[in-house]
């Protein structure tokens, strides 16, 4: 019984470390899991999954990557072929069976303005409020759009509260 | 033990002769204009790297801004609060061994700082200091 019990247990963990429990995700949005979307977008900023933003925000965004949020990450065609085809294939919507990425593409769907930023989808917009100014503009974050400077484990795909701490302020709570 | 030996040889040949071939390619660009031209500039390059413009994003910003005044120690972009690698292949290996990578930065970065793509003297300037600052 108690070999039976072992075996569960490292069966779970297992699976857990993979993300995929009875064939359910357990993260929040997958992981980034593309070598040159990493190299040409992930070297400036977080690498912010596919999973954040839906299609149609992904083609807006794309299609203006000379002047991106006042920065120029120009690609050559090839790249950006492969980056496009990464990011919309991948995206919120086509991703709903992980939990973040479904409630951004619930919150996202009646809009019809592509939304650029990842920061102004509405759910994720609510999920930010009350955070006071100074926690966010200090230097150990910068800016809310630096995910992982809180969310401790943003970069595999895990954005819940549990794995929240605050530079210089600890742990979150809502 | 000894293929890595090997292996580090033809890195190593391989990463001077990427960035020969680009600068003796500027080189001629800049010659064509100017048949008395004599060569890159450490100085030069020194002043387009460390002087502060305003940038794209409508902020004073220079090179030095995001890659540290000492190359051989990480930089920050200052926008995201990403660690940038250091850029001196001195302390970094992997810098200047893919022209790709080079010409894709060196247009990014200008247009980041400048607002406008660097003229060929000014990449060959530039990379001079940068290959050759201590």
């Amino acid at each position: 019984m108690r070999n039976l019990l072992l075996i569960l247990t490292l069966t779970y963990f297992s699976y857990a470390d993979s993300g995929n429990i009875l064939g359910k995700t357990t993260q929040d949005v997958k992981p980034v899991d593309n070598q040159l979307y990493i190299q040409e977008c992930a070297s400036c900023h977080f690498g912010y999954q596919p999973g954040l933003l839906p299609q149609k925000s992904w083609k807006a965004l794309m299609a203006n990557l000379e002047n991106h949020f006042g920065t120029d990450a120009s690609l050559n065609q090839k790249d950006f072929d492969a980056i496009n085809n990464y990011l919309t294939e991948n995206s919120a919507d086509k991703a709903k069976k992980y939990k973040r990425s479904n409630k951004i593409a619930k919150s996202t769907e009646n809009i019809t303005t592509p939304i650029i930023s990842i920061l102004e989808i509405p759910y994720i917009k609510k999920e930010h409020q009350g955070i006071p100014k100074k926690l966010i503009i200090q230097e150990d974050v910068k800016s809310l759009s630096n995910c992982i400077s809180c969310h401790k484990t943003a970069d595999k795909g895990y954005y819940g509260e549990r794995h929240i701490i605050i530079p210089n302020f600890g742990k979150w709570e809502d | 033990m000894k293929t890595i030996f090997y292996l580090l040889i033809v890195v190593n040949l391989s990463f001077g002769s990427v960035l020969d071939d680009y600068l003796s390619k500027l080189h001629k660009e800049v010659q064509s204009q100017n048949p008395t031209f004599e060569g890159f500039d450490f100085k030069r390059g020194e002043k387009i790297f460390t002087s502060v413009h305003k940038g794209k994003k409508g902020e004073m910003v220079s090179c030095v801004t995001c890659h540290n005044n000492d190359l051989k120690q990480n930089g920050k972009n200052t926008f995201t609060g990403k660690i940038i690698e250091p850029l001196s292949p001195k302390a970094n290996q992997s810098r200047f061994t893919d022209i790709a990578k080079i010409e894709k930065w060196l247009k990014r970065n200008f247009n980041d700082v400048y607002v406008r793509e660097g003229t060929a003297l000014e990449k060959g300037d530039v990379i001079t200091y940068i290959i050759g600052k201590e």
